[in-house]
């Protein structure tokens, strides 16, 4: 028929996170008042596709499940070169990615996991099937667009990835949120405009839909007088913009703080992880098909870095909120994370996608913490007076925050967070850039300001300095009706604290899967 | 298999002490001076075994990023692995037997203490570069809370946030310019295995890379030691940090910096840093003389010896930048002798500012020399040490590093470098100025107030182990040799290599 193959297993990370949006749905259908069901169906599928997604992480070096893939016949319909073209590969990387994604999604589902019943909602009103959809929506854009090598998919991918989320912020109903989600929506509506405008670039220099090695080996032998090969270094460089949005790189981060702030803790969460890891994934597919070109370094890219390291740690350390403080190490971290990128090789792609890992791995630690404190506190548990002396009335959670605090800052104990240190300077230094690598060793010190301003209070005792701020935060307000924390909330700490004591005793768990 | 334990001990240790429950007025913590001595003591045996057995660790860890979790000792770092293992002994004691601490538990303090030990202990041993990094870093936070939560009660908490805040942006980042070094040696050379990088010697780099690599290592590792004009973080977080801190911060944490300099840079590139010597040279210098003029007019007891810290160290940056085997030999031994005066005086000033409430000079207070003798021996035979008199150990660190200096190794500036070492002479005349100035002081207890209430002298376990460390010093002092026969075999191979 079409002449295209079709290969299920491969794409079980992306079916079944549909599949549980299926299942949602028609359970929403049947009982409209579930409201913890969903969040099951919810967990189990974005489990299923992390389990699907983790024996792609095996791979050896060079072989990729591909999937989706055109035989010479339609092939030649659509472009010049005439060798079969996938739709969908995943390698090591990929697969790794999209692990990273799923289990993330898990951990924000369990931090968002409802109460049995919620005091003074109207009956036959649950809200929290929407809610499900749109995470596992989200999910699959995330994994599909890791995997996608077209034009096509990716750009749609990556909007499914955004918009539910814009959705999910809208939910929260407050002013503060609707705010961010009309930010957000503005944001992404504007990076869908240059990332259309770059991938039509790329389709005019390559004159190929496909973001892969060989539509982009097609420029390279271009003559000095063809056009191809600058418009390919505008389509990279718009491309980046666009992301940039998403990954929340200065000076395209505006939206983040607004965003975080006014949305719930586990969607904040899920804004800075999972929406990050599918921003990563998309700028790698079309990094990883320039990569062949052997471009010097990208100075946009460093010039991106150092901006976005350097304004986010400086306001970063005027925050009271710690989900604004979160938010703008955000900002921050993506300056980390592209970092390696000035390099366009696979040393830069690998050391790009091993930070955002540790970086992801660490920020969920601490969005557990807050999410458990705000349930048991209300909203002044995102202040930071909530966490003095936290050492004291919590050690494990206290450790718990410590250590990511301290992967954040990159500092052992967070021995992770120094790995990725090392293993985002790796490739500047490589690509002789050594005055951009001591300009982000300067901002390892502002980062590590940003993150000790935190962590004092929590080692500190109660009453042991000076006069308190903000009254006891240790006891709930007399005013709210008595809070407790949902053992998923607990499940999801314990989890991920145990992911983050592992990577740090031996980082290769990480970085391993990444290849070499 | 003794070598990995050495590590492991004090950091299960300080773990568990760390994770003990805060003790509440029913179940007072009682079980955290065993469990801190246990360790420490443990940790002490298991040193001297390995400095015995020099057995070696050599396992992959990180493939990822070809770094190995290989240790081994050798005659560079056998004496700062027994110093770090034995002054580990001597601070718990000390904490244990002290008042209890103000800022929070004392189980907490201990494993802190305990913390620093297994990173510093882990930076002598590392025998890969990468490793050698991530091990340098391990002393940060638990140094950090040392000073930010029991730092001196009786400074104000925005005291206590600039010297802590200070310790750790200074060394943050002058840990992160020396991991670019480490990057851009690796990246350069093809290997992160410190024996490699010494037995190549620099081969195939040209003298340019080699100097900007160095110039990157001795920058990053220049705050560590502190060279001047970066010192400035050592005075405040002397003062602030309680004893046990200033001790480990003086005797063991400002090593790591000199020692990295020798492992790191003076080994690996010879010819980088021949061009750095001459600069590396002034600088020491002058720090020898800034701190003792500082400690001339310093009126803080413990900011002054921070002071006199710097101008010791200055010595040995003088030792290494000259470049011959003398000079690394030189370098190693000030390392020790400076890590043991510098441990007893802060020990000695840090019990006197605990029952005086302050260090300041200008106080009235009663001669030690007439109430407390046994404090004011140990204050004067350590003033004696700091000063560099024959027959106590520093006096061999720094004699040494004057005649390194004044004959220097091939390729070095000589005529610079002897005008160094008169200056360094002179430093050595401003050190026994300010010595003689605070045992006027303290000791004899001029222009003090004999009717006030005398300092309650050292007893018991105190004053054990600050006679333990006054023979030390007496001892290395008359026999020198028992430090340098250690090292001497291997400095010389390795600087016969590198000088070809």
């Amino acid at each position: 028929m079409t002449g295209l193959t079709f290969d299920v297993v491969p794409l079980l990370p992306a079916l079944l996170p549909i599949l549980g949006v299926v299942g949602v749905l028609l359970a929403d259908l049947v009982t409209p008042t579930l409201r913890r069901g969903p969040y099951a169906v919810a967990a189990a599928a974005a489990l299923g596709a992390a389990v699907a997604a983790a024996p792609g992480t095996r791979m050896p070096a060079g072989s990729a499940r591909s999937t989706l893939c055109m035989d010479d016949g339609l092939a030649t319909t659509l472009e010049r070169v005439s060798t079969p073209r996938c739709f969908w590969t995943a390698d090591s990387l990929t697969s790794t990615l999209q692990l990273a994604a799923c289990l993330a999604a898990v951990v924000c589902i369990a931090l968002a996991w409802p109460r049995a019943s919620a005091p003074g909602a109207p009956p036959g009103h649950a809200r929290e099937p929407v809610e499900a959809t749109l995470l596992l929506t989200a999910l699959s854009g995330t994994v599909v667009v890791a995997a996608s090598r077209d034009v096509g998919t990716w750009l749609v991918a990556l909007e499914l990835a955004t918009l539910p989320i814009v959705v999910l912020v809208a939910l929260g109903g407050s002013r503060a949120a609707v705010a961010g989600a009309v930010q957000l929506l503005v944001t992404s509506l504007v990076s869908f405009a240059l990332l259309t405008l770059g991938v039509a670039l790329w389709f005019l220099a390559t004159g190929s839909p496909f973001l892969t090695a060989d539509a982009a080996g097609a420029v390279a032998g271009a003559g000095p007088g063809d056009t191809a090969r600058p418009l390919l270094s505008l389509a990279v460089v718009i491309i980046l913009a666009g992301l940039g949005f998403k990954l929340s790189l200065a000076p395209f981060h505006a939206w983040t703080p607004t965003a975080y702030a006014g949305s719930r803790t586990a969607v904040a969460t899920f804004l800075a992880t999972v929406s990050k890891v599918a921003a990563l994934a998309g700028l790698l597919v079309v990094l990883r098909a320039v990569a062949v070109l052997g471009t010097p370094g990208l100075l946009a890219v460093g010039v991106l870095a150092v901006l976005s390291m350097t304004l986010g740690n400086v306001v970063a350390l005027r925050q009271d909120d710690v989900v604004r403080l979160l938010a703008w190490s955000t900002v921050a971290q993506a300056g980390w994370v592209v970092l390696p990128l000035v390099s366009v090789s696979g040393l830069g792609v690998r050391a790009s996608a091993g930070y955002l890992l540790t970086y992801v791995v660490a920020t969920l630690v601490a969005f557990a913490v807050v999410a458990g404190t705000v349930r048991e506190v209300g909203p002044q548990g995102r202040r930071l007076g909530a966490y003095a002396a936290l050492w004291q009335r919590r050690p494990w959670q206290a450790a718990a925050l410590a250590l990511a605090l301290t992967s954040l800052a990159g500092l052992p104990p967070g021995v992770v967070g120094l790995v990725g240190k090392v293993v985002a300077l790796r490739p500047v230094v490589a690509q002789d850039w050594l005055w951009l690598a001591v300009l982000a060793a300067a901002n390892a010190v502002l980062g590590v300001a940003v993150y000790l301003r935190w962590l004092r209070p929590v080692l500190t005792s109660a009453g042991a300095d000076g006069p308190r701020t903000g009254g006891d935060p240790g006891t709930p307000d007399p005013e709210a009706p008595p809070r407790e924390r949902p053992v998923a909330v607990t499940v999801a700490l314990l989890a991920t604290t145990a992911v983050l004591v592992a990577v740090s005793v031996q980082p290769d768990l990480l970085l391993g899967p990444l290849g070499r | 298999m003794a070598l990995t334990l050495l590590l492991l001990v004090p950091l299960v240790g300080a773990v568990v002490l760390l994770a003990a429950p805060p003790p509440t007025p029913a179940r007072p913590g009682h079980r955290d001076a065993p469990i801190a001595l246990a360790t420490a003591g443990l940790a002490a045996l298991l040193a001297v075994a390995v400095a015995i057995a020099r057995p070696v660790v050599d396992a992959p860890w990180i493939r990822s990023l070809g770094v190995r979790w290989h240790f081994a000792v050798d005659g560079v770092s056998v004496a700062l692995v027994l110093l770090t293992a034995l002054l580990g002994v001597v601070v718990v004691l000390h904490t244990i037997v002290g008042p209890p601490p103000v800022g929070g538990s004392r189980s907490t303090l201990l494993g802190c203490v305990l913390l620093v030990e297994a990173g510093a202990l882990a930076t002598f041993l590392a025998r890969d570069a990468v490793l050698f990094f991530l091990a340098f870093e391990v002393v940060l936070v638990p140094m950090w809370v040392l000073i930010r939560r029991f730092g001196d009660p009786h400074a104000a908490d925005a005291v206590r946030a600039d010297a802590a805040g200070r310790f750790v942006f200074f060394t943050v980042l002058g840990s992160t310019l020396m991991l670019l070094g480490i990057l851009l040696l690796t990246h350069s050379t093809g290997t992160s295995d410190l024996a490699a990088l010494t037995a190549a010697r620099g081969a195939g780099l040209s003298t340019a890379v080699q100097a900007t690599i160095a110039a990157l290592l001795v920058g990053g590792l220049a705050i560590k030691v502190p060279l001047w004009p970066v010192h400035t973080w050592l005075p405040p977080a002397h003062t602030v940090a309680p004893t046990a801190g200033s001790v480990l911060l003086a005797a063991v944490l400002l090593k790591m910096g000199s020692y990295g300099i020798v492992r790191l840079a003076a080994l690996p590139l010879p010819d980088g840093m021949a061009l750095l010597a001459p600069g590396l040279a002034v600088l020491g210098v002058v720090g020898i003389l800034w701190g003792g003029l500082a400690c001339l007019v310093e009126r803080d007891l413990k900011r002054l010896i921070a002071y006199s810290s710097v101008a010791h160290m200055g010595f040995v940056v003088l030792a290494i930048a000259s470049g011959s085997p003398t000079g690394v030999q030189a370098a190693l031994f000030g390392n020790v002798a400076h890590g043991i005066v510098s441990a007893l005086l802060f020990l000695v000033v840090g019990d006197l500012k605990e029952q005086w409430g302050s260090a300041d000079l200008t106080v009235a207070r009663a001669a030690l020399r007439d109430r407390s003798p046994r404090f004011g021996l140990a204050l004067v035979m350590g003033l004696a040490a700091a000063l560099g008199l024959p027959g106590l150990v520093s006096f061999w660190g720094e004699f040494l590093a004057l005649y390194a200096a004044w004959s220097p190794g091939p390729g070095r500036p000589v005529g610079l470098l002897r005008a160094c070492v008169v200056l360094g002479a002179v430093g050595l005349a401003l050190a026994a100025a300010y010595a003689l100035r605070v045992a006027r002081i303290v000791w004899a207890g001029e222009g003090g107030d004999p009717a006030a209430d005398p300092v309650r002298d050292l007893h018991s376990v105190r004053w054990g182990l600050v006679a333990a460390m006054l023979a030390a010093m007496v001892v290395l002092g008359l026999v020198p040799h028992l430090l340098l026969r250690l090292s001497a075999p291997d400095v010389e191979a390795l600087v016969a290599l590198v000088a070809r």
